[in-house]
């Protein structure tokens, strides 16, 4: 809002210009540090857990001297915040640390299943998006129609199936009943002798869909509405006295609009996305950051639980990142305000 | 079609309510009677909506859950709302250093989704349906500081605003006199929206069995528990409560947004 | 493109092109290059690469450090091999060693190796390599194996081809032991035994996928008759119903552990699938904790076991699968006896005995583990044991570390619900440091006088009495022995009935598909 207020009186040419490098410089710093914050809240979250992890891994009957000396060889016994430097150092070279409980290198645990989950996450937002336009616009569009209410009811049941249930019914249909394709499991993509596109797509093809339904449902809902938005502006209307067909004038005046939202939308929704992500994970037994996560939490195991959750924050706040400079280059009225609500 | 929608929400979301109300005084049987002589009874009489693998009453542990989902939606929501909406306001009103602090500590835990933290705290106090709660709780607040933040800054634009800091009118008061009561609806709208998600989220929980054991009914653990094969209804049937549930909660947001909002008006 | 796995070709277990055509229309917008790239599938040919479903996966691989039964499951009879090994009859057969002799004092034990037997490296099984193998479970930081291996003075390497064990005292559990993972041969090459074990069976683990498969192949150089797979996976699936749809749908060959019994009638085609429905040494305890003031009481204890209907918990349970049992033994062990009407279902009885012991209003913790049949056992017996006046809180803990360190190790807990898995187990009850804190010299006294009985028939008359006197004295409530429920596809063959070890030994395994 500051800048907008500093920027009111400048020269056209230049708030044209400068404000947009500006704006993105912005973002990047405010990226920066959020990420900043949130690792040392999330650092600060495990570490503040209540229990010695020391002591929990050597029992009860273990004396106090060698609960100390666990404690110091792993170096809990250091500042909080030296650790804290230490442990972020380490996540920005790629290094968690080992994990208390297995010994083994927390990041090499994570690596593998990033793939699984970034797949997951990278296939099915932009399906979503593709499903949420089109079922939207046609909700929007027929929304004094049956075919538009059916339509739209059958959004807002899709929304509001858990996606652990959308998941369990796709796996009994497709995998169960038909037989059609895998019910469990995961096949990397790049195996030691090859690329196997197959074993790869089939094994995401039910996991993808589950996710996309109940995202695309949510996103249909946005759509719809920011396209009624449209059907009621007056350069529609326009548009449309001046002879263009129905769908060329929603589409000319829509999808812009409508991108836009989705957008924020799409970045609003990363969260309760990676929420499904993990619940279609358990589902499917895939080997991804969720099943990772939930085994960590119930082991007790927290440099896996600590590791595993900066990154999927991280994630988080990157594709926002993402979604905000793509909104800048979507939206030219911002490059001139640089900043929104 | 504005006021079906809100009347379709409204009794999907009062049959919820009196579900659960009803089974502290009423339920078919005992919701936690093993009955091993009555296993996987199907859909009739005198059960219902059948039994389960342990020859529980489906429809009593039906009713029961009723009260995890309106206990779990209305504490988090609420307590979502009390923390969330005077920050927003704070945020929305005061453009400087505080505001824009605000909002990003709101971005920050924007990522840091429910089930996360849900899974922080049950790593650090064990999974309940209280830690569940409180999670879903902390990750609805920023919900509510986004949209009372965006809501205040438009409230701010009109012109009586100006008349009123013209007029020497506080801040405080402003808020409370003027803002507040422009911005209620949206709260509203924003507050059943979130019911459904934190109904949503509490169910996924449940399912992971990050949330009430086995002893305690809730729909996300009956699923969970479920034999799909043997006994889909078992799982169908909560899956379905809570879709119903959350859709209720959803069409009436939608229906009351619909109802509040002038532009769309002469659309339907 | 052009490149794709040869098992994929020729892969029965894969769908057929047209199948994936139809799913690719259905499911998603997945890339179309599919078609392209897979193949028709040759049913006929036999499988080349098996894949059993498992339930819980190991947290290592090394089983010189952990006790958890996935490790010998994957690894026993599959990777490392041992000694000698039970045959389904209970008698004693040559693996590694051709045979051995016992001195007339039950002292001395002389293994006569195999000269044949080689690792799958390449180096000979040799009579260091034993010693060294031995002398690693005697040191191995799991406290099991160096319990079982307590009663061995020394062990020597004679020559290249013979070793002898020293005992310290007779022992008939010892040469038990032997035939299980405490007498595997580890590879003295083995640097990195918890992610690359290395023994001398006929598959080698080529990788483990965490959280999703350990990835057995065929050692091409075994020593004996060759494995009859290019490829074993044991897959872990956790969730018993996408094991069941696993199954199901064709993504496996074989549930090595059904943990849903419920689910046996998806399974009734026999044309399709066949049920293996044996038993097992998993005995399901109800432990108590002995050092619970409220349960050092034996007529608390047995109350407890009169108010819980052990009949209606293993319908409820474990679809009415499985032994009842009574004591700590299974039914495929020499001195089993049916002991499961000790404490018939009786709550009134139970009430009455409360009432005895002047305990009113008790309340009790039940921290369980999170498998299916704890849980729902929990659930049960919370049920029951508040209609004769005991209060039961549930907790549930996850298996692999919490309920490990807070019950097992510390015992935090009054009652808690686990399946012990251990073939012959019940000398358990004689180590007054175990969780359940069970502390009976006359019990324990009864046991070591019965490992070094000098015959069989002795043994088995004492182990018979140590068994009927845990089930008089309430020690525990045995709800159940496990039924040994495998589900494989048709065509496959060659699985015992009975699980008398820790392994699914897939040596014997064959497909005729």
């Amino acid at each position: 809002m500051t800048e907008a207020a500093e920027e009111k009186g400048a020269d056209v040419a230049v708030a044209r210009r400068r404000p947009w490098v500006r704006s993105v410089l912005r973002r990047l710093v405010v990226f920066a540090v959020t990420v900043l914050v949130a690792s040392f809240l999330v650092f600060l979250l495990v570490a503040l857990l209540p229990g010695d992890v020391a002591r929990a891994t050597l029992g009860l009957g273990a004396s106090d001297d060698q609960v100390e000396a666990l404690r110091s060889q792993w170096g809990l016994d250091r500042p909080l915040l030296l650790r804290y430097a230490e442990w972020l150092g380490g996540f920005l070279t790629g290094d968690l640390g080992q994990s208390y409980v297995t010994g083994e290198s927390v990041s090499s645990q994570v690596a593998p299943r990033l793939a699984v989950t970034a797949w997951l996450v990278g296939l099915s937002t932009p399906l979503a998006l593709i499903v949420a336009l089109v079922t939207g616009v046609i909700a929007a569009v027929g929304r004094r129609r049956w075919w538009g209410a059916v339509i739209s009811g059958v959004s807002h049941l899709g929304l509001a199936i858990p996606a652990f249930f959308a998941a369990t019914l796709l796996v009994l249909v497709f995998a169960v009943a038909l037989g059609w394709l895998p019910a469990t499991g995961y096949e990397p993509l790049f195996a030691g002798r090859g690329v196997d596109l197959a074993g790869w797509a089939s094994h995401l093809v039910l996991p993808v869909a589950a996710i996309v339904i109940v995202q695309g449902s949510l996103l249909a809902r946005y759509v719809r509405s920011s396209f009624i938005d449209v059907l009621t502006e007056d350069y529609y209307r326009t548009a449309r006295a001046v002879g263009w067909t129905r769908w060329r004038a929603v589409f000319r005046h829509g999808l812009r609009n409508a991108a836009t939202s989705l957008a924020t939308v799409v970045g609003l929704q990363l969260a309760s996305l990676l929420v499904g992500v993990i619940l279609v994970e358990q589902v499917f037994a895939l080997p991804g950051l969720g099943s990772l996560l939930i085994r960590a939490v119930s082991g007790k195991d927290l440099l896996v639980v600590q590791g595993v959750v900066m990154v999927l924050v991280v994630a988080v706040l990157l594709i926002n990142l993402i979604v905000d400079l793509a909104y800048l280059a979507i939206d030219p009225r911002l490059r001139r305000q640089g900043e929104t609500a | 079609m504005k006021k079906f929608t809100v009347i379709a929400g409204s009794a999907m979301t009062a049959l919820v309510l009196l579900a659960a109300l009803v089974s502290f005084v009423w339920t078919p049987f005992d919701p936690s009677l093993v009955d091993s002589a009555n296993r996987f009874a199907p859909l009739g009489w005198p059960h219902v909506l059948g039994t389960d693998a342990m020859g529980i009453d489906t429809a009593s542990r039906l009713l029961v859950g009723a009260r995890t989902v309106v206990f779990v939606g209305v504490v988090s929501v609420e307590g979502a709302a009390v923390v969330g909406i005077p920050l927003g306001l704070f945020a929305g009103m005061r453009h400087g250093w505080w505001g824009e602090a605000i909002s990003r500590a709101g971005d920050i835990l924007f990522a840091l989704p429910a089930l996360l933290l849900a899974i922080l705290l049950a790593a650090a106090v064990g999974a309940s349906v209280v830690t569940a709660m409180l999670a879903i709780a902390i990750a609805t607040v920023p919900v509510f500081i986004r949209m009372a933040r965006a809501a205040t800054l438009t409230v701010m634009e009109l012109d009586y605003i100006d008349a009123a800091r013209v007029a020497g009118t506080s801040e405080p008061v402003i808020a409370l006199r003027h803002v507040v009561p422009n911005i209620a609806p949206l709260i509203g709208v924003q507050a059943a929206v979130s019911f459904g998600m934190a109904i949503l989220a509490e169910a996924g929980l449940s399912y992971l069995g990050l949330s009430a054991s086995s002893s305690t009914p809730t729909w996300g653990r009956m699923m969970r528990d479920a034999n799909l094969f043997t006994a889909p209804a078992q799982a169908v049937i909560p899956g379905c409560a809570i879709a119903f549930a959350v859709m209720g909660f959803n069409v009436l947001g939608d229906g009351l947004r619909d109802y509040l909002d002038p532009r769309l008006k002469e659309v339907r | 493109m052009t490149e794709v796995r040869p098992d994929i070709i020729d892969n029965p277990r894969r769908h057929s092109w047209a199948q994936r055509v139809v799913a690719l229309v259905s499911g998603a917008l997945l890339a179309v290059t599919l078609a392209g790239c897979s193949t028709d599938s040759a049913t006929e040919t036999p499988l080349k690469t098996l894949s059993v479903g498992a339930t819980l996966e190991p947290d290592t691989l090394d089983l010189t450090t952990s006790d958890s039964a996935a490790i010998p499951q994957v690894l026993l009879y599959n990777v490392y091999e041992t000694l000698v090994r039970l045959d389904g009859e209970g008698t004693i057969k040559p693996l590694l060693a051709t045979g051995y002799d016992v001195s007339s004092d039950g002292l001395t034990y002389t293994f006569r190796l195999d000269r044949q037997a080689e690792f799958a490296s390449g180096a000979p099984v040799d009579a260091d390599a034993v010693v060294e193998s031995i002398e690693r479970m005697r040191q191995a930081p799991s406290a099991t194996l160096r319990a079982q291996h307590e009663v061995v003075a020394s062990v020597e390497a004679v020559d290249a081809a013979t070793v002898e064990v020293e005992l310290s005292r007779p022992s008939n559990m010892w040469l038990y032991n032997m035939t299980q993972k405490a007498g595997i041969v580890i590879d003295p090459a083995a640097t990195d035994l918890a992610t690359a074990p290395m023994g001398s069976g006929p598959f080698m683990v080529e990788d483990w996928l965490k959280g999703d498969r350990v990835v057995l192949e065929k050692n091409i150089h075994y020593w004996g008759t060759p494995g009859r797979f290019d490829e074993v996976d044991f897959r872990y699936i956790a969730d018993p119903n996408a094991m069941v749809s696993a199954l199901l749908s064709g993504d496996i060959d074989i549930i090595s552990d059904l943990t849903s019994p419920d689910s046996l009638s998806q399974f009734s085609d026999a044309s399709r699938f066949t049920i293996i429905d044996g038993t097992s040494n998993a005995e399901v305890v109800l432990g108590f904790n002995h050092s619970r003031p409220a349960l050092q009481d034996l007529r608390v204890r047995q109350a407890i076991c009169y108010a819980i209907d052990r009949a209606g918990l293993l319908d409820a349970v474990w679809g009415g699968k499985g032994v009842l049992i009574g004591s700590m033994v299974a039914p495929t062990d020499p001195w089993y006896e049916d002991l499961s009407q000790t404490y018939p279902y009786d709550p009134q009885r139970a009430r009455d005995l409360l009432a005895e012991a002047g305990v009113s209003g008790l309340n009790l913790s039940l921290r369980v583990p999170t498998l299916p049949y704890a849980t729902a056992g929990a659930q049960f017996i919370a049920s029951q044991l508040s209609l004769v006046g005991i209060n039961v809180t549930v907790e549930e803990l996850d298996f692999s570390s919490r309920w490990l360190t807070e019950v097992f190790t510390n015992a935090e807990y009054d009652m808690t619900i686990v399946s012990h898995v251990e073939p012959r187990d019940i000398t358990m009850f004689a180590d007054p440091t175990y969780y359940w804190r069970y502390d009976n010299p006359t019990f324990a006294q009864l046991v070591a006088s019965a490992d070094e009985a000098p015959d069989q028939q002795r043994y088995v008359t004492l182990m018979e009495e140590a068994a009927t006197m845990l089930a008089d004295d309430a020690a525990a409530d045995w709800l159940f022995n496990f039924p040994n429920l495998v589900v494989t596809k048709a065509g496959i063959t060659g699985i015992p009935d009975n699980a008398t070890t820790l392994s699914f030994d897939v040596t014997t395994i064959a497909s005729r598909q």
